[in-house]
């Protein structure tokens, strides 16, 4: 038996010349190597971190000196926005509502169809149609914004001016709509994953009841899902308020609250086109300067999106929770 | 609510759901249909003879004796044109022909001084031709066609006068005898009104200083300085445009009080009714395509050329360049990165703080405004990192794709990290069980499985970086510049290039179909690694599902 089992062994010692067991070298080796190179994949994955961290600390240390010298208040509530005058006068109240104002706009034009395509993807249609609708949200997400502002300027305002009869077509109508269709992808795609997220005892529950489809989505999926779509509305308004080249391009650049404020062809003027339209002219220089200044709008910036986007984490992780309950 | 309304209602909120599809498909084709087609004109269209010579002589594409051929065959089309308004201006440039006249009395005193006729004889011929300049310059002056008939017959009789014979003093009689035949074809009073049009006819037809005309400039003539003047209508659609400006006037009449003006026209032609001008109109429209030659034409070096006159001729080849350089670049950052995160992410799953602070990190870093990522890459890579390492603080390829990686970076994780958790469980317990390491199987067996899902997410990452403009508009793109020789140069882009051409080229605006073809350009770049990538997709999916 014992020299059977010798014999058996050796061809397959032979052919592996590395023997099984490792020396106690090797193996701790292995060992060190492996939290090594734990502690050095880790280490990569904290540039995210790091990066996050160093967006805040140097945009807002560049916007230190402007932050110190200037009056908050007059900066946060001021309409007067001459940075290039004389005697510069930094009140970007104008800019802040600008930019929540078109935002707002484009997620009233973009939260409806949004939400009905998202019901329509997730409740209605059969997988194959599914398949063949999501590839237009992919293309209309992947158009890069550069080629949606020369829509908005080129196609769309004159179009607008033409049959609308508005004395501009660069305007905050013009930015909204494209907004919206910007936004619509980020709605569509979270809004679905939501809903489709939830269980099929709901809704079968909902049909035996002898509900309709109507009543099953408006009464029993949508509820459901609620936090998932605030969350997608969430990111839908991150996606609109910190887009810059169309509103750029699209909304006339005019540092004016729109008046009355339901005036949709009135020129606005957004934080993020003030700071593409005017940093390539604003000198370097110390203190309170227009180029301060501009960062100090991209602090406020930041902030608005950080605000939003732990708004948006806080109802995605209701939404997950929701999800693997039922 | 009874059965019927609740059924009704269903019905229509089905149909307004599919309702909401359809919009969708119809913004995205109103959205790129227009555009698109417009773009398309770039590289397809009816290229004239012009285009070819401007080809020939800004790129050295295509000079050849069958070109120089075509160009005879034209020009020989075109004498006709500039005779007829040569002819026609005999009567109404009343200056230049007053000069001429004086001309001709200055070069006769001459001619007899050399000649050295006698003192007398010399000032008797001096005396009647200067008459003769007076009465010509008298009856051109003039608006009565009788007054002009006697002035230029009693001017008309010296012409067998054996003394001018032979002499340069028979251009008076020239001179007399074509502002003769002008003068009784023309309505004498509306000379002034002549003369402003066939102004805008010569503009329309030859070019001004600030836009080319039909033909191009005059052979002969003094060309101007800019490049895109020196051509006539390089494309076929172009000419057509020229055409209709050429048979209607246009003008702007204010339709009722304090309303906006409105666009009239009114054929060019009735102006020059009964003028020796009349023939040139049914001329050139009867003879356009003989005159440019129209032909299809590919012109597909667009990609390839730089642009001249600022995008008026030329292509989005260093646009295209710039923007590949800036978008690999970008990559060989963000790559390496991304994927090791995402392995980590993956591998590491210990639900710890360092992991909470790693996924907050990377979602907040996915919301951050593209227009913060510029800020910040001023801030940090170009006015702090540059200096310490040695570098010029100067917008640059380096700057601008170094920022375009931060801005890539969720997208690249989140996509690798997908594309690792669809790796089915067996695979790794397989290595696992025959003693492999955790990173040995991750290396040989997890990552070989992904690679086409990272190579998916790259794709991503590759049009998301190629499509951003806002980041790179203080960190390394510019609107017009040399070729970058180095990464530490800033380059022209096509997102860059888009917003420009749209927005701050005076020039460009003159032809759409280039302002079009660069934003179609980069659509298109897009678009195609956006095909690529879904394609990829799929197909990994289903061969990860099939097994």
């Amino acid at each position: 038996m014992d020299r059977d089992v010798t014999v058996a062994l050796e061809p397959a010692a032979e052919a592996s010349p590395r023997p099984l067991a490792l020396t106690p070298g090797e193996d701790l080796l292995g060992f060190v190597g492996a939290y090594l190179g734990r502690a050095l994949l880790l280490v990569v994955t904290c540039t995210s971190v790091l990066v996050v961290f160093l967006i805040l600390v140097f945009v807002v240390l560049r916007s230190v000196p402007f932050l110190g010298g200037y009056d908050l208040t007059k900066f946060l509530a001021s309409q007067d926005w001459r940075p290039t005058a004389d005697d510069p006068s930094f009140g970007a109240l104008t800019l802040i509502v600008g930019s929540i104002y078109v935002s707002v706009a484009a997620l009233v034009f973009a939260v409806p169809v949004g939400i009905l395509a998202a019901v329509f993807l997730s409740e209605i249609v059969s997988w194959k149609v599914r398949n063949v609708v999501k590839p237009v949200v992919e293309i209309l997400a992947a158009i890069p914004s550069v080629a949606y502002g020369f829509f908005a300027i080129l196609v769309l305002a004159p179009w607008l001016q033409e049959h609308f009869g508005f004395t501009t077509g660069t305007n905050a109508l013009n930015a909204a709509l494209i907004l919206a269709v910007m936004a619509l992808p980020t709605i569509i795609s979270v809004g679905e994953d939501s809903i489709s997220a939830l269980g099929r005892e709901l809704r079968e529950a909902s049909y035996s009841l002898g509900a309709t489809r109507l009543e099953t989505v408006v009464k029993v999926v949508i509820p459901a899902a609620h936090s998932g779509l605030i969350a997608a509305v969430v990111l839908g308004m991150m996606r609109a308020i910190g887009e810059t080249m169309v509103v750029w391009m699209a909304s006339g650049n005019a540092t004016q609250i729109p008046h009355p404020w339901w005036d949709l062809s009135q020129s606005i003027r957004t934080m993020t086109a003030t700071i593409a339209g005017e940093m390539g002219e604003a000198p370097d220089i110390g203190g309170v300067s227009h180029r301060s200044a501009l960062f100090a709008v991209g602090v406020i910036l930041l902030l608005m999106t950080v605000v939003l986007n732990v708004i948006s984490e806080y109802f995605l992780s209701r939404a997950k929770k929701a999800a693997g309950k039922t | 609510m009874n059965l019927r309304t609740r059924g009704a209602l269903d019905r229509v909120f089905t149909v307004l759901a599919g309702l909401s599809v359809v919009l969708l498909t119809l913004v995205l084709i109103g959205v790129l249909g227009p555009m698109v087609y417009r773009g398309s004109g770039a590289v397809l269209f009816g290229g004239t003879v012009e285009f070819r010579k401007m080809q020939r002589d800004l790129f050295k594409r295509g000079g050849s004796e069958a070109l120089d051929a075509e160009i005879a065959q034209t020009e020989e089309a075109r004498r006709e044109v500039y005779s007829l308004i040569d002819t026609f201006r005999k009567g109404i440039d009343i200056e230049a022909i007053s000069d001429a006249a004086r001309r001709i009395n200055r070069d006769f005193g001459e001619e007899l001084r050399f000649k050295g006729v006698a003192t007398e004889r010399y000032t008797e011929l001096r005396q009647r031709s200067r008459d003769i300049r007076d009465q010509l310059e008298a009856a051109f002056a003039s608006q009565d066609i009788n007054e002009i008939r006697t002035d230029l017959e009693s001017v008309l009789q010296s012409a067998d006068d054996p003394a001018f014979k032979g002499t340069g003093a028979e251009g008076y009689f020239k001179l007399a005898k074509d502002f003769l035949n002008a003068a009784e074809q023309v309505d004498l009073s509306k000379h002034h009104e002549y003369k402003a049009s066939l102004q805008e006819v010569e503009g329309i037809l030859f070019g001004s200083t600030e836009r080319p005309g039909l033909l191009g400039p005059r052979p002969g003539g003094p060309l101007p300085p800019l490049a895109m003047l020196h051509y006539g209508a390089t494309r076929w659609d172009q000419a057509r445009q020229l055409l209709h400006q050429f048979k209607y006037r246009q003008f702007w009449v204010e339709a009722e009080p304090n309303a906006p003006l409105v666009r009239r026209e009114e054929p060019r032609a009735a102006l020059f009714a009964g003028t020796s001008l009349e023939p040139l109109f049914g001329y050139i429209q009867a003879n356009a395509e003989k005159m440019l030659h129209p032909r299809f034409t590919v012109y597909w070096q667009y990609f390839l050329d730089d642009n001249v006159d600022s995008h008026y001729f030329g292509g989005v080849g260093p646009e295209i360049i710039g923007t590949l350089l800036i978008t690999v670049l970008g990559m060989a950052f963000v790559v390496p990165l991304g994927v090791i995160a995402a392995a980590y992410l993956v591998e590491c799953t210990a639900d710890n703080w360092v992991m909470r602070i790693i996924r907050m990190s990377i979602n907040t870093l996915a919301g951050v405004p593209s227009i913060v990522f510029g800020l910040f890459g001023l801030a940090f890579f170009i006015l702090f990192l540059f200096p310490r390492l040695g570098f010029e603080p100067k917008p640059c390829i380096l700057g601008a794709s170094m920022t375009l990686a931060v801005l890539t970076l969720p997208v690249m994780i989140r996509a690798s990290e997908e594309a690792i958790r669809m790796v089915p469980q067996s695979f790794k317990e397989g290595s696992l069980a025959l003693g492999a390491s955790k990173f040995r199987t991750f290396v040989t067996v997890t990552f070989p499985a992904a690679l086409p899902g990272i190579l998916t997410g790259m794709i991503l990452s590759l049009s998301r970086i190629a499509g951003e403009t806002a980041p790179i508009l203080f960190t390394g793109a510019v609107w017009i510049g040399p070729m970058a020789k180095s990464v530490f140069e800033p380059t022209r882009t096509l997102s860059r290039g888009s917003y420009g051409i749209a927005v701050e080229d005076r020039l460009a605006m003159m032809v759409p179909h280039n302002q079009y073809g660069m934003v179609v350009t980069l659509i298109l770049l897009i678009l195609v690694l956006n095909a690529m990538a879904i394609v990829l997709r799929s197909r990994v999916f289903k061969k990860l599902k099939g097994q």
